[in-house]
């Protein structure tokens, strides 16, 4: 479904990324994991073709993203940012709704089907009482969410998100991550999430990529990705894995001395 | 049905407008007819019956008719208002501009602009049979009359005395004051001769630094070549401090000490109430000799800025100060 | 959610600019009673010959001020629309459609032409305004080719290329004012925005350029609601961000190029109309931007009349009354600003 081929990111003359290698699946979700100011942002923005590659391609479908216009990408993928710097005077409804300008006119008349895929949209993620809140008034969870919302109405068969998990409440940070990964069994989205909270990577992700300076230092299942030498070097911390025998899922700790 | 009600109360007001700007069918015979005809409104129509018309070409070369001489003028610059005045037809004018101060009778007329722009409402208001302006006014400001259907008749600037003759004859013309204009042209004549003989043995020249602006006593403003001031001046037995061919000219103060005139008049006394006083105490000026000797003396510009008759009163007090030994 | 009676809002604008284009016909410096003007328009509608003593007012309504209030209207509108269009491309209420060197490449392009003795013909009268457009648009290519890197137009470069070339058109400018001193309170007349033309000729040479600029930036509504994300998300979205930045750039100096050819530099109304009607309907561009050109137009149209009266029979430029009434407006529109968000 989606294919990152050698793809190299640099910012005036500094390689960020170099050699990435992904290949996602109809309806698989992948993790990216690593320390901060790795380029875990990067690569996604890379991916979405918000900044120029240096080498390599990114293919959806068969199709190079970079051959197509802001909106033919825009229906194959779909980003959900941190939520930085939002227009204050939005309303959660008039924010989501947005989320169909791949579809609409450049009028921006939105029809009654539209408005439909948007009101579900708003009521998988919870955030249908925010409709007429302007953005100023909601937390950065909620913002998160209702960022989510967005990128649902783009009705695109991949979906990336970076860190959705900052700013939410427990409660919703699984609620979050279950909606994630219903829609990769039930819809079939093709999906990419970074987390930094190793924690969750079992229980949600299909497969893990563990990024260290640039470069993917590992590719691979959970249980083979999250073990603690792999983690210990990469994160330049001695920790330590402990694994619930009874659902699988897997805790990382750092070592005891 | 709000909105819709809305929309028609503007769609309607629209239309009207669009419909009333339809240009009307100008009506035959005109009193005074255009060169350029861009008239949508019917002009005057004359109550006597039309004597030889008069055909002038005026500054911008345009070839005006009257066919008959301006009863209701308005004078768009002071200088047009004292010619007019001067050739006797004071009582033919309706309005003046915001600059018109003399004479006293003129200032007693109602105004119709000048400093930014005319009101061309209130001359329409009035129409009048003739706009007198000069090249001070912008071309917008005849076309805008024109088209209004008002005759215009821009006088050009006279670059020595012969011009300025012959724009009071052509003003007397179009007045029905050919005899008094040509009187009044002998009369100056007979004045400009006077002092131009007394002068013409003259012999010291005396240097003359006309101050036309001296906001920046660092750089003061002054006339000079190709100007009547600087004629003038050397009509009147002087000498023009600066030989630069140009209208405004800025010297520093350096360059003024070095130049160190004779007579330092301030045409700036007029309109910008400087004072002799207030330029003696000016940083730097009392190097000059002229401050010195107290030859700093206010002048009134408007005698020598205005292409009008007043400029022989100018000539006359311009060689009562530089050599009054000979103007008794 | 969406209200099916959208249109409800554009009732009262439409009425109030009604008004104000029959306020500006009806009123001036020289007094015409209500029955005179009823009776012209009804003569001039039905084809009868105006009377004699009529003709003054018939040529003070038809030729002075019908076209003067369809100039003035149709500037009003061009700068609030190119105003609003220009706050929803920088993301910053300070925006005005002067930003990025039309104003300053106007007005040099007028010294100019004020500063040679043309002719006295259609194309010598004309020489001003065309001069001055031309200039204008030539300091926003200026500022395009400036700012441009590769495909992109980062929006500080176009902040930052228009100051540039802003300071140097002005420069320029006043040198040439100083030097051509004879033509100096021409100039300044000039600079201060008012309709010194007359006629329908401005009119109509403006008003394609209006239409077409204004339809354009109408259109762009719903592009600048997504732009108000960033270039990022906006460009996540679907949108083409470099080529509507580019659009809203070319309609906005088409416009306000055009309107300030004829009309001189008119200021605040580009910078205050968006703004009170960013308070009093929402921020949303598809109406933001058609509700600033309705109601900019009545705007300029009130000030005009407020030129016209406040010293009778003299006139006072626009630009003067819309900064003295401008400036104290905006104060009060920013105390407003500081106790909500609405950007």
């Amino acid at each position: 479904m989606l294919n990152v081929n050698d793809v190299c990111v640099s910012f005036s003359n500094n390689r960020i990324l170099s050699d990435i290698n992904l290949h996602v699946a109809r309806g698989e979700v992948l993790g990216i994991i690593g320390p901060n100011g790795v380029g875990k942002s990067t690569l996604l923005r890379a991916i979405s073709a918000s900044i120029p590659l240096e080498r390599g391609s990114v293919r959806v479908m068969g199709k190079d993203i970079t051959g197509l216009t802001s909106n033919e990408r825009a229906r194959l993928m779909a980003v959900v940012p941190q939520a930085r710097s939002l227009p204050p005077a939005f309303t959660g409804w008039e924010t989501v709704i947005l989320g169909r300008t791949p579809h609409i006119s450049w009028l921006g008349h939105v029809s009654a089907r539209d408005q439909e895929i948007a009101r579900l949209a708003m009521q998988r993620t919870e955030t249908l009482h925010l409709a007429d809140r302007p953005i100023c008034e909601m937390s950065g969870g909620e913002q998160q969410r209702l960022l989510l919302a967005r990128a649902l109405c783009q009705s695109a068969p991949v979906l990336m998100l970076d860190e959705p998990t900052t700013h939410l409440d427990l409660k919703y940070q699984y609620s979050l991550l279950d909606l994630v990964r219903r829609l990769a069994r039930e819809d079939g989205l093709t999906i990419i999430i970074t987390l930094h909270d190793l924690n969750l990577v079992s229980r949600y992700t299909d497969r893990v990529a563990l990024l260290v300076n640039g470069r993917i230092d590992a590719l691979d299942t959970p249980a083979r990705v999250l073990n603690a030498g792999l983690l210990s070097r990469a994160y330049q911390l001695p920790l330590d894995v402990i694994s619930d025998r009874h659902n699988g899922q897997a805790m990382i700790v750092p070592a005891l001395r | 049905m709000k909105p819709r009600f809305a929309f028609i109360v503007l769609i309607t007001v629209l239309a009207v407008i669009l419909a009333a700007c339809a240009p009307t069918p100008p009506v035959e015979p005109a009193a005074s007819p255009q060169a350029v005809d861009a008239a949508t409104v019917e002009p005057i129509e004359p109550t006597s019956a039309p004597a030889e018309p008069l055909v002038l070409t005026d500054a911008l070369g345009r070839e005006v008719t009257l066919a008959q001489p301006a009863q209701k003028i308005v004078s768009t610059a002071p200088s047009n208002t004292e010619i007019l005045f001067a050739v006797g037809a004071g009582d033919q004018v309706i309005a003046r501009d915001d600059f018109t101060n003399f004479p006293e009778e003129a200032v007693n007329l109602p105004s119709i602009g000048g400093m930014s722009g005319f009101n061309l409402e209130a001359i329409t208001a009035q129409q009048p049979d003739l706009v007198l302006m000069a090249e001070i006014n912008t071309p917008e400001d005849v076309k805008a009359l024109e088209e209004l259907g008002i005759t215009v008749f821009m006088l050009p600037n006279p670059t020595d005395l012969e011009g300025l003759y012959t724009n009071l004859i052509n003003v007397g013309k179009m007045t029905n004051h050919e005899t008094e204009a040509a009187a009044l042209v002998e009369d100056l004549k007979i004045r400009v001769d006077a002092v131009t003989q007394v002068m013409a043995n003259v012999e010291t020249r005396p240097t003359v630094f006309y101050e036309l602006d001296g906001s920046d006593p660092a750089k003061p403003w002054t006339s000079g070549t190709g100007t009547f001031i600087d004629l003038l001046i050397g009509m009147a037995g002087g000498q023009n401090a600066v030989s630069i061919d140009s209208p405004w000219v800025q010297l520093s103060l350096e360059e003024l000490i070095v130049t160190d005139p004779d007579f330092i008049l301030l045409g700036d006394s007029t309109w910008g109430g400087v004072t002799p006083e207030m330029v003696a105490e000016r940083a730097g000026w009392d190097a000059l000799s002229a401050v010195e000797n107290e030859k700093v003396l206010p002048f009134n510009d408007d005698l020598v800025g205005r292409p009008g008759p007043r400029l022989v009163e100018g000539l006359e007090e311009l060689a009562r100060i530089l050599h009054p030994e000979l103007m008794k | 959610m969406q209200t099916k009676s959208a249109h409800r809002i554009y009732v009262l604008p439409l009425i109030l600019l009604s008004l104000c284009l029959l306020g500006s016909v009806a009123v001036g410096s020289v007094f015409i009673a209500p029955g005179t003007l009823l009776g012209l328009f009804g003569a001039r509608l039905s084809g009868k010959i105006i009377p004699a003593d009529w003709q003054p007012y018939a040529a003070i309504v038809f030729n002075l001020r019908l076209p003067r209030t369809a100039l003035i209207a149709l500037t009003g509108a061009a700068l609030s629309g190119s105003g609003a269009a220009y706050q929803g491309l920088f993301r910053n209420p300070l925006a005005d459609p002067y930003l990025i060197g039309v104003a300053s490449g106007a007005g040099l392009g007028a010294v100019l032409a004020m500063s040679i003795q043309w002719p006295y013909s259609i194309w010598g009268l004309l020489a001003v305004p065309v001069f001055s457009f031309l200039t204008a648009m030539v300091a926003v290519l200026a500022v395009y080719q400036l700012a441009r890197v590769g495909k992109t137009l980062p929006v500080t470069n176009l902040i930052l290329a228009g100051v540039a070339i802003s300071s140097f058109t002005t420069a320029l400018t006043s040198y040439l004012m100083i030097s051509a001193s004879g033509e100096l309170r021409r100039a300044l007349v000039w600079l201060l925005g008012g309709a010194s033309h007359t006629g329908w000729q401005p009119v109509l040479a403006i008003l394609p350029f209006v239409i077409l600029g204004l339809g354009i930036l109408a259109s762009l509504g719903h592009a600048l609601n997504v732009m108000q994300f960033g270039d990022e998300q906006a460009q996540q979205l679907g949108l083409p961000v470099n080529r509507v930045r580019w659009l809203v750039i070319l309609a906005a100096s088409l416009t306000t190029a055009a309107a300030v050819s004829f009309a001189g530099i008119i200021g605040f109304v580009g910078l205050i109309v968006p703004h009170t009607v960013r308070l009093i309907w929402g921020g949303d561009y598809r109406r933001l931007l058609p509700l600033s050109i309705l109601n900019g137009a009545t705007l300029l149209l009130c000030a005009d009349i407020l030129a016209r009266l406040v010293l009778a029979p003299r006139e006072v430029p626009v630009g003067i009354i819309t900064a003295l009434g401008g400036a104290p407006f905006f104060l009060w529109v920013l105390r407003r600003a500081k106790q909500q968000n609405f950007w």
